[in-house]
Formats: structure tokens, C-alpha cells, sequence
């Protein structure tokens, strides 16, 4: 009875031992990789903050109206927030791959899932942002041309299209992540349709005489109102 | 031959049977080019008029097939002009005719690259450029044109033309004295259809490369009176008369304006930076005949809509002015919107302190270029309604001290410019 029980606690050093003498090298080998990781990552962050500077990537997104929209949302600028981007991203990589060195049971599967949904999260990124983009120089385009035609009311034209882009790029994010993809696609039908149905009819019915009027004005009267401003050259 | 590779074959052929010629006009028929017979025929009468004997080409460049708009299609000429107007006295040479057909009608850059090339090639010693828009054309306008450069060695002839004292108010209250401030040279019309200019300067024109840039295709001509306007050329103006433009539509409306000539200057002012930023004199600019001639006969302005278009547009433009102005100047430009029509004025200072901001933004390219010119629109709405309360009555002399008094002040506010333009733009991060 005792020898068994020796026995076993024997078998259970002897496998702990061996268990130890298995995990410590991978261990080393994980560690190693994050950190190897680590001095990468930081390398390619400075690589590509100075890419970044020297194409002027910051005056773009000034001009686009993007960096308006970052430091809306306390974000740092683009070279910035795209190099602290790649870091992370650069070092997550390594961390995984370090972690399936260890060879843990699960994790495998779990990793190769999350690997699989990370071009998704940045394909979402993108669009979101494109979008954000698209819709600010787009207002402003719109305001500047109302604003400048005279039209009554351009800043409610400019923010229409500002929000009609948002909920498109918000749509197509969420559609990209794969969030309640039925939901989002129906509801983005409604609303869209919801809001153009409206402007007809409001436009249409309830405002016969503002559109007759709009009209009148842009097809006959428009030209002799411009030939009563001074002739510029 | 620098430039060979932008001449089709066909032209090529046409200008090595030419040979080398003393004078060559430049008809550049663009949106107009179904008018390009009678100025053929105008400028004939010039070369027999005025050049009898010098070799002389007339480069036509035209573009679209027959029956298209923009087409080079023959006109037929009033036979009645023809007997009464010129004496029909036989040229001592021979003058060519030498047309570059497009196949689509192109830009105002292209054409002028043509020309010039032309000009190159045929070592042309004096150059003109006349539209076919230009209902009034006469064979002394394009003397006038040509003469200065062929025969007094000026390199860019800017013309001159007879105006209403409220018209050409953009080219009087911004681009005139902008230009002149900035770059120390006062030619009035930076932005027109006929100039002249020297061999010399059409060859170093010709070697820059700027071709392919949008503001270069649209409107070149300033582009070329700019690069005029330094130590080794000579500009000159001549005067020509007042201009009568063939009615083509509604023309361009305000906004396109602005863009084919402010931005274009912008433009201008920031790719020539280097000339100008140490630059403080102003070089006095000879003119030939009349040095301006302002008429005033009753106008039907809507003046209450200028008013009105200003302040909405600096209502509803609030964000983006602010940020393009500086703090003070926007501050000061609220202050006035809040005016009442009567006592409304934009004070020549605020003015000038508005375009510097507006030029420095657009070098800082603070937002979209495209987008900062159109801000400016709604400020020059209120720019031309407090010119025209103020000067409603004012004569021609009073009107020609105003516009220098505005060109002296751009001039001593040049220092503004230059620290707006030197200072670094804040991107927070």
C-alpha cells in the first residue's frame, strides 16, 4: 500500500518534472518572441511615424476635415494614431504567436478564431473612417455651394448629407463586423427609405408652391438675379 | 526643339514649312472657336497695317470635329467689314496660317503650351495671344499687343481696357493690387484674353514645369505675367479700348470665377514663394496710351442681395472662417455682419488682413484648397457692397485714388502676410 502510494507520488514528481522540463523551454522560447516582438514593433512605429511625416500625411487629413473629426474624439493625429495602430498590432501578432508556442490546449482554436476576425475589425476601422471622412468634405461641399447660391437653409442641406453618410458608413461597419447583420441591413432600409419617402412627400405634396417657386427661380429668375451683381473681370 | 513631343506630325509639318517668322498671334478659340475666321482675317489686317514688313504666322488652335461645339469650323466674314473697315494693302511677306486641330477642344494651358511651342520653334522674336471671343477686335489692338515687345523689347504686354467704374470690381478691389503687393509689379489685368509677350519669355516659360498642373491648364495667362515679373524680363501694359464680349451664355458664375482666378493667384503666390517673400518694392510697370479710363453710366446692381448674401454666408460659413481668419480678424468680421445696411463698411484694412489670412490658410492648407477659395465668395459680397454704397457717386479720378490708396495699404500690410505665411500651422495632437 505504501509502495503504491511512493509509486505514484513518484509518477506524479517524475510527470511534473517532465511537464516543468516541457512548458520551461516553450515558456522561454514565448517570452523571447514578445519580447523580440516588442523591439520590432517599436522599430516599425518610428519606421513608419517618419514614412508618415515625410508624405505629409497629417496636412492631408487636415485638409480632408479627418483631423477635425480625431480631436472631436481626443484622438491624436493620423501619424500618430496610425503608428501607435501598427505597434499594437505588430506586437499582438508577436504575443500570439508566442502563445501558440506554448501548445496550451483551446488556445489554438481560440487564436486562430481571433486571427480570422482581425482583418474584419480592420476593414470596419477603415470604412467607419473613410466614411466619417466622406461625409465631412461632402457637407461641406454642399453648405459652401448652397451658401454661396443663396439657398435658404444650407446648413440644414449640409448637415442632411453628413447624416445620411454617417448612417451608410455606420451600416456597412456593422454589416463588415457581422453585428446583427439583419437587423442593421433592414434598419438602415427603413431609415433610408423613411427619409427619402419624406423629403418626396414633404416636398412633394406639402411643398407644391415652395418647389414651383424653387423652380421659377432656378430655371428664369436666377440669371437675372447674378446680372445684378457687378461683372467680377 | 524642347517640346517636340507635344506637336502632333501634321503641325510639326506645318511649322517647318513656315520657317522662322518675326511675329506670330496665337488665336486661342477656346469655347469660341466657330469665331476664329474673323480674327484670322483682323489679324491680317494687322500684320498689312502695322508689320508689312516682318514674316509673320498666325497659329490657330482649335479642337472637336465639324459641327461640334468648339469645332474649327470657316465662318463667313461680312463681306460689308471687309470692303469698309481695312484697306486692303498687300503684306511685303508672306503670312502663314497654321492651324493645330484637336480632337476634343483643348484646356487653356494646352493651347498655350502650343503656341508657345510654335512661338519656340519658329524663333518668333514677339508673340500675341487674341480670343475670337472678342467681339471688337481690331487690327490696332493687336499692334498694341505686339508692338511693345517687337519693337521696344518688352517681354509681357498686359492689355488695358476701357470700364464701368463698378466693373472688373474683383479684378480693382483683389487680384490688381494682391498681385501687386505681393509680387512688386502692378499689372492691372492679370486675367485676360489677349496679351503679348517676347520670344524670350515664351521659351522660358515653355522650359518650366508646371504644364501638367491644374491651375495651368485652366488659366495661364497669370502664371505667365508672373514670370514676367522678375529682374531678367521687362512688362509693360498697353492700353486697348473697352471690350465688347460676344454674348456666350450666362458666362461662368461667381464661384467658378473665383476659382480659375483667385485660387489660380493663391496658386501662383505659393508655388513662387521664393520670388516674392524678400521682395518689398513695387517696380512702376510703363503703359502705353491711357493708364486706366473708368466710364459711369447708370447701373441696375442688386445691392440689398450682395448685402444679404454676405451675411448669411458669414453666418452659416462661421466655422470655417474661423478657421481660415486669424482670431482678430474673424472677431472683427463678425462685428460688421451685425451692421445695419446703411452703415454697413468693409474698411480697406480688414480687407487686406482678410485675403493675407486667406492666402497664408492656403498655403498652411488648412482646409480643403478648393473649398478655402469658395469661403472667400461671400466676403467679397460684402467687399463689393460697401465699394458700391460708398462710391455711388464718385467720379472716375476719385475711383482710380481709392483703388490706389487699397493697393498702397496691401502694400504696407505685406509684413502681416509674410508672418502669417511664415508661421507654423497648429495641427493638435
Amino acid at each position: 500500500m505504501r509502495q503504491t502510494i511512493l509509486q505514484g507520488l513518484e509518477q506524479a514528481y517524475s510527470n511534473l518534472v517532465h511537464m516543468i522540463a516541457d512548458f520551461l523551454p516553450r515558456f522561454l522560447v514565448m517570452l523571447i518572441i514578445i519580447v523580440v516582438g516588442l523591439l520590432v514593433a517599436f522599430l516599425l512605429k518610428y519606421i513608419l511615424r517618419a514614412v508618415l511625416g515625410l508624405t505629409k500625411l497629417d496636412r492631408v487629413s487636415e485638409e480632408a476635415g479627418a483631423s477635425r473629426i480625431l480631436r472631436m474624439a481626443s484622438l491624436p493625429s493620423m501619424t500618430v494614431l496610425l503608428s501607435r495602430s501598427f505597434f499594437w498590432l505588430t506586437w499582438l501578432a508577436f504575443i500570439i504567436i508566442g502563445l501558440s508556442v506554448l501548445g496550451v490546449a483551446g488556445l489554438q482554436e481560440q487564436l486562430s478564431r481571433l486571427f480570422q476576425f482581425l482583418p474584419e475589425v480592420f476593414v470596419s476601422i477603415l470604412i467607419l473612417f473613410l466614411g466619417l471622412m466622406t461625409a465631412n468634405f461632402l457637407s461641406r461641399t454642399a453648405l459652401l455651394a448652397a451658401v454661396n447660391a443663396g439657398y435658404p437653409s444650407p446648413r440644414i442641406l449640409s448637415w442632411s448629407i453628413r447624416f445620411v453618410i454617417w448612417i451608410l458608413a455606420i451600416s456597412m461597419t456593422l454589416e463588415e463586423l457581422g453585428v446583427a447583420r439583419q437587423t442593421v441591413i433592414s434598419a438602415f432600409s427603413i431609415i433610408f427609405g423613411a427619409v427619402m419617402l419624406g423629403l418626396a412627400i414633404s416636398f412633394g405634396l406639402g411643398g407644391q408652391d415652395l418647389a414651383r417657386k424653387a423652380l421659377e427661380r432656378y430655371l428664369g429668375n436666377s440669371q437675372k438675379e447674378k446680372d445684378k451683381e457687378p461683372q467680377p473681370l | 526643339m524642347a517640346e517636340e513631343t507635344i506637336l502632333a506630325d501634321d503641325l510639326l509639318r506645318q511649322l517647318m514649312s513656315v520657317g522662322e517668322v518675326d511675329l506670330l498671334v496665337g488665336i486661342s478659340a477656346h469655347g469660341s472657336a466657330n469665331r476664329a475666321d474673323r480674327a484670322f482675317y483682323v489679324i491680317e489686317q494687322c500684320f498689312q497695317q502695322y508689320f508689312t514688313r516682318q514674316r509673320a504666322v498666325i497659329v490657330n488652335v482649335c479642337g472637336g470635329r465639324s459641327g461640334e461645339s468648339g469645332a474649327c469650323e470657316p465662318e463667313l466674314i461680312d463681306q460689308t467689314e471687309k470692303s469698309a473697315d481695312f484697306s486692303n494693302l498687300p503684306s511685303l511677306r508672306t503670312i502663314h496660317k497654321v492651324t493645330a486641330d484637336f480632337s476634343v477642344p483643348p484646356s487653356q494651358g494646352m493651347a498655350l503650351r502650343t503656341i508657345l511651342t510654335a512661338a519656340d520653334l519658329l524663333r518668333a522674336r514677339a508673340c500675341a495671344i487674341i480670343s475670337p471671343a472678342t467681339a471688337n477686335l481690331t487690327p490696332g489692338w493687336i499692334a498694341n499687343l505686339l508692338a511693345p515687345a517687337y519693337r521696344e523689347k518688352f517681354d509681357f504686354v498686359a492689355p488695358l481696357y476701357t470700364r464701368h467704374k463698378f466693373q472688373g470690381l474683383l479684378a480693382r478691389t483683389l487680384l490688381y493690387p494682391l498681385g501687386r503687393a505681393v509680387f512688386g509689379c502692378g499689372i492691372r489685368e492679370l486675367y485676360s484674353d489677349e496679351w503679348g509677350f517676347s520670344g524670350r519669355l515664351a521659351a522660358t516659360c515653355l522650359n518650366q514645369d508646371v504644364w501638367h498642373e491644374d491651375p495651368i491648364q485652366s488659366r495661364p495667362e497669370a502664371w505667365m505675367a508672373i514670370s514676367a515679373m522678375s529682374p531678367e524680363f521687362r512688362c509693360c501694359q498697353a492700353f486697348l479700348g473697352q471690350k465688347i464680349q460676344l454674348a456666350a451664355g450666362s458666362g461662368p458664375d461667381i464661384v467658378e470665377v473665383f476659382r480659375q482666378t483667385v485660387g489660380n493667384l493663391f496658386w501662383c503666390i505659393e508655388s513662387r514663394q521664393a520670388s516674392w517673400l524678400d521682395r518689398d518694392t513695387t517696380e512702376f510697370v510703363q503703359t502705353f496710351g491711357l493708364d486706366h479710363d473708368l466710364t459711369s453710366e447708370p447701373s441696375d446692381l442688386n445691392r440689398h442681395r450682395l448685402f444679404e448674401m454676405f451675411r448669411s454666408g458669414v453666418t452659416e460659413l462661421e466655422p470655417i472662417l474661423g478657421s481660415i481668419l486669424a482670431p482678430e480678424t474673424h472677431a472683427e468680421i463678425n462685428s460688421i455682419v451685425s451692421l445695419e445696411e446703411g452703415r454697413f463698411r468693409f474698411k480697406s484694412d480688414l480687407w487686406v488682413r482678410t485675403l493675407y489670412d486667406f492666402a497664408a490658410s492656403y498655403h498652411h492648407a488648412v482646409i480643403n484648397r478648393d473649398h478655402l477659395v469658395q469661403a472667400l465668395v461671400p466676403l467679397y459680397r460684402g467687399m463689393t457692397y460697401s465699394f458700391l454704397m460708398e462710391h455711388s457717386d464718385s467720379s472716375a479720378a476719385e475711383m482710380e485714388a481709392v483703388n490706389e490708396s487699397l493697393c498702397v495699404e496691401f502694400e504696407r500690410l505685406k509684413p502681416y502676410l509674410r508672418e502669417k505665411w511664415k508661421a507654423k500651422v497648429e495641427v493638435k495632437s
